[in-house]
């Protein structure tokens, strides 16, 4: 059961489940138990899926594609943008989730638990780990980010 | 992107129980209030200025919504209605706007109930994402009759 830090930024709440990692970019990653094999969860931060808007479509990368860091993991196009989902990290699709198919507004109804987009087997994970934002730094960042997008004229 | 944006219209006083309004985007028309309310018929008021400013961007918005929800949009057209409330103050408000969007749309191969599913989907989007309908106190009814063809 994931616990969350939350804050308020004008008229909006965001919560950061702080029993994950992420990127600055807003993706979570969390390890799949047992932690074994390297397999992690990835998915979008609450914020990111606000800031995103109304999913409308999302196309994961099949399971067997193989991604370096910095590589598209899924295209995702919300009602008003499309947008390119990054993974922070090196490693294999191995499970995509088959419910974004029919119903890809779970993003925004549950970004943290049924919204989540692909299982990831990760290169040297517990290695590369150090690279991810612990939850409270992603939330710093994040915080940081929404009082910019706000103050932005 | 800026963040902001502004709009005008220009109102002018005719006599009696008359306007001209000059619109930003620019038309320009005469206007007075319904005939019920001391104004005259066959003329632009606010009443129908402000059903039509909510019909005309819900309307807009959807059309968006079809596009970015991928579906092919065929037909659509909307009465919407909105009930005055005089209020105990003898005020008076919009209490609610009742739209009836009557859409078709090509099921383009795909299932039928799959693409109705969507439609609704960019109904919900274009209410929610209405510039005019999010500046709106009044409560909104929508009552879709969606048709998908093959």
């Amino acid at each position: 059961m994931s616990e969350y830090l939350e804050t308020t930024v004008d008229k909006f709440i965001f919560r950061i489940a702080t029993d994950r990692l992420y990127s600055a970019e807003g993706i979570w990653i969390l390890p799949v138990e047992p932690k074994q094999d390297g397999l992690v969860k990835v998915g979008l931060s609450d914020y990111l899926q606000q800031r995103s808007g109304d999913v409308a479509f999302v196309h994961p990368k099949p399971p067997g594609t193989q991604l370096s860091p910095g590589d598209v993991f899924a295209e995702m196009e919300t009602i008003k943008t499309t947008l390119d989902l990054v993974l922070p990290l090196a490693g294999e699709v191995v499970e995509v989730n088959s419910a974004l198919e029919s119903t890809p507004e779970v993003i925004n109804q549950d970004p943290y638990g049924q919204g989540w987009v692909a299982v990831i087997k990760a290169e040297d994970f517990e290695r590369n780990r150090s690279k991810l934002l612990e939850a409270a730094l992603y939330f710093s960042l994040m915080q940081k980010q929404a009082e910019e997008e706000l103050n932005a004229s | 992107m800026s963040k902001t944006a502004t709009y005008h219209t220009t109102v002018t006083w005719k006599g009696e129980h008359w306007g001209h309004l000059q619109m930003g985007n620019g038309p320009e028309m005469d206007f007075s209030a319904p005939p019920d309310a001391q104004g005259h018929a066959d003329v632009f008021t606010p009443e129908d200025a402000f059903v039509a400013a909510a019909n005309t961007c819900v309307m807009l918005m959807f059309i968006w919504a079809t596009k970015r929800f991928k579906l092919k949009l065929l037909a659509y057209d909307c009465r919407t209605e909105g009930t005055k409330l005089i209020e105990l103050d003898r005020t008076e408000i919009f209490k609610c706007l009742k739209f009836h969007p009557v859409i078709r749309v090509s099921a383009a191969g795909e299932p039928h109930a799959i693409v109705k599913a969507r439609v609704r989907k960019a109904l919900l989007a274009a209410q929610k994402y209405s510039l005019v309908a999010n500046s709106l106190k009044s409560e909104i009814v929508v009552e879709p009759e969606i048709t998908v063809v093959d």
